[in-house]
This record gives C-alpha cells, structure tokens and sequence, in this order.
C-alpha cells in the first residue's frame, strides 16, 4: 500500500490561513491504514485547524469529510456538489489522490497536500510501516530472492553488497538490514544462489521514472467499457 | 555568527507570550468522560452519600472508556472546554 505522513502541522496551517473556505478531504484506503489521511484524520486536522483559526482571530470555515479511494472517479461523484462550494481543497489522500482530484476540478479550485505521501510499504506491525518496493517497472524479486534490491538496499545496488555491509547491517544506518546479506541468506535457504552468478544484463531504468510518467493499457477492458456505453446510450440508459 | 544566533535567541525569547491573569473566582470548565462500569459508578455512589463535587464538572458517561475518541476530546476544547477528565 501507499504509505503517507502527515505534514508538519505548522506547515498545513501556512497552506490553509489565507482561505476562508477549506475542505479537510480523507481517503480510506492506504493513507486511512497508516493512520495518515483517512475521514478520522482529516476530522482531527479540521478540528485542530478550527481552533488555530480561532486562537489566530481568523474567519476560516473548516469542515471535513472522507471517501473510499481518492484514485478512482466514482467515488468522488457523491461529494461532487460539496467539493465545489469550498475554495481550498486540503486533500489528505496520497500525492496520486491530490493529482487526480487536481485534474478533476480543473484549476477551479486549489488542492494543497495535507500528508507527505512517502512509499510503497507494508505493516510488519500495528504502527510501523516498512519500504518493500520501488515501483520501478521491471521486477527481479526472482532473481534477489524475494527481497528488492533497489529499496532495501540504501544504494540501490544491483550486484552484490558494497564494502559498508557489516555483519549484516548497512553502513548508512545500523538499524537497516543489508539487502545483500538477507538475499544471500535467503537464496542458500531456497537453493538458489547459483543464479546469482549468472550476468546480467545492463538494466533497463526507462521502466521506471526515468523513461516519464507511466501507462498501463487493458485494451480489451477499455474497449469493454466502451461497447457497455455505446450500448447504454443507444437504449438510453446512459447519463 | 554568534550575534546572529543571540539575536535569534532574543525574538525567540521575546515572542513567548506573558501568562494571562487568571480571575480570582474563576473555576474551569471540566468535561469528564467516564466509564459507565467504574468512575462513573463511583460518582453515581458519591451522589449517593451526599457527597459535592464544583458544578463546573459536566459527566458523558461511556459504555468504556475505549469508546472515547480523539475527536470526542478536540471537541470539548473547540467548545471551550478547558480540561479534559478520562475516567475509567
């Protein structure tokens, strides 16, 4: 999941001071479970914003409300109406969700992040969210034993550890594992460390960032949805 | 460098606001959020035995203190409240 942080409070208070109308906007997916942005977060932020305004003598209406995913567009139809009447937007969901509500009203109205949205993570435990994948476009957990060279090594490294492993740990931070060492250790268990020893070519970083913003096309669902469409039009069912 | 950090030091220092005159006869305002099997058990009893508690104490009694929420206590104080008692 996305994993996110909310911002300095101070910060948010220096985006939100020169409006007079802001809507504290959560999301209940990833940013809900890392206790970030979802629709109880974003209550807190507008409560905590509600009485800085009141302690700053500050006219600011603040009011909050949350929908399931900021990343898809049905969800936000509901509150469509609502949005629009507000002159900031204060968006809690990740960086993907103020893009894409950006998008959606137009430059009608402003949307300011209210959460730094920080990695690809999973939960080990209740509280504590870990970086597990870079979303680079061309994976090798196949290769590296199930454990991603490109994050959980601190370098990024793609050929075995450097000279700052030490017993285990990185060089950077006694408190990270070395991506290298766990790869070997867990490829002895699985076998399977002979493939380490097999060349591999350059990499291919357009995948990644590198190569622009990313796209990924189902055709045959797309031209699904348009078929349905066409259809619902052509009976009238359409909107 | 050093007059620089001084002077920094000093708007720090001068930005501290001084503390507010509190009135002789001012009492606080003071939510308490009990626990209906426990403190607020224990209240009840106190009324029982005739005993007085400052009027400015209002009582939410709960099913448990667990279903207090954060955003139940930055109510009371957007409210005006000014302190907050967890009984439970």
């Amino acid at each position: 999941m996305i994993v996110g942080k909310q911002k300095p409070f101070d910060e948010i208070w220096d985006m939100v001071k020169g409006f007079k109308k802001v809507l504290v906007y959560g999301c209940n997916t990833c940013v809900a479970i890392c206790h970030a942005g979802g629709s109880k977060e974003a209550e807190l932020l507008a409560s905590m914003l509600r009485m800085r305004a009141k302690q700053e003598g500050l006219d600011l209406l603040i009011d909050s409300a949350g929908i399931e995913r900021h990343c898809e567009p049905e969800f936000f139809e509901p509150l469509d109406e609502k949005v629009k009447t507000y002159d900031l937007i204060l968006s809690t969901a990740c960086g993907v969700g103020v893009n894409f509500l950006a998008d959606r009203l137009a430059g009608a109205i402003p949307v300011y992040p209210g959460i730094n949205t920080s990695f690809y993570g999973a939960v080990p435990e209740a509280g504590f969210f870990v970086e597990l994948c870079g979303g680079c476009g061309n994976c090798i957990l196949h290769l590296t034993g199930g454990i991603c060279p490109i994050v959980r090594c601190s370098k990024s490294l793609m050929n075995g550890p450097c000279g700052g492993t030490d017993k285990g740990k990185c060089e950077v931070s006694s408190e990270t594992d070395c991506a290298w060492f766990l790869i070997v250790e867990r490829m002895k268990k699985l076998g399977t460390l002979e493939k380490l020893f097999e060349v591999q070519p350059p990499r291919d970083w357009s995948t990644a960032t590198h190569g622009g913003p990313r796209r990924i096309s189902l055709e045959h669902i797309r031209a699904y949805e348009a078929e349905e469409e066409k259809k619902a039009t052509l009976t009238g069912e359409g909107k | 460098m050093a007059d620089v950090a001084e002077a920094a030091e000093q708007i720090l220092v001068s930005t501290v606001e001084a503390p507010h005159d509190t009135p002789a006869d001012w009492t606080p305002n003071v939510l308490a959020f009990a626990c209906h099997y426990c403190a607020f058990a224990a209240a009840d009893l106190a009324g029982v035995m005739r005993l007085s508690y400052s009027p400015s104490v209002k009582i939410i009694r709960l099913p448990c203190t667990g279903k207090l929420d954060h955003i139940h206590i930055l109510s009371a104080f957007e409210k005006g409240v000014d302190g907050v008692f967890a009984a439970g």
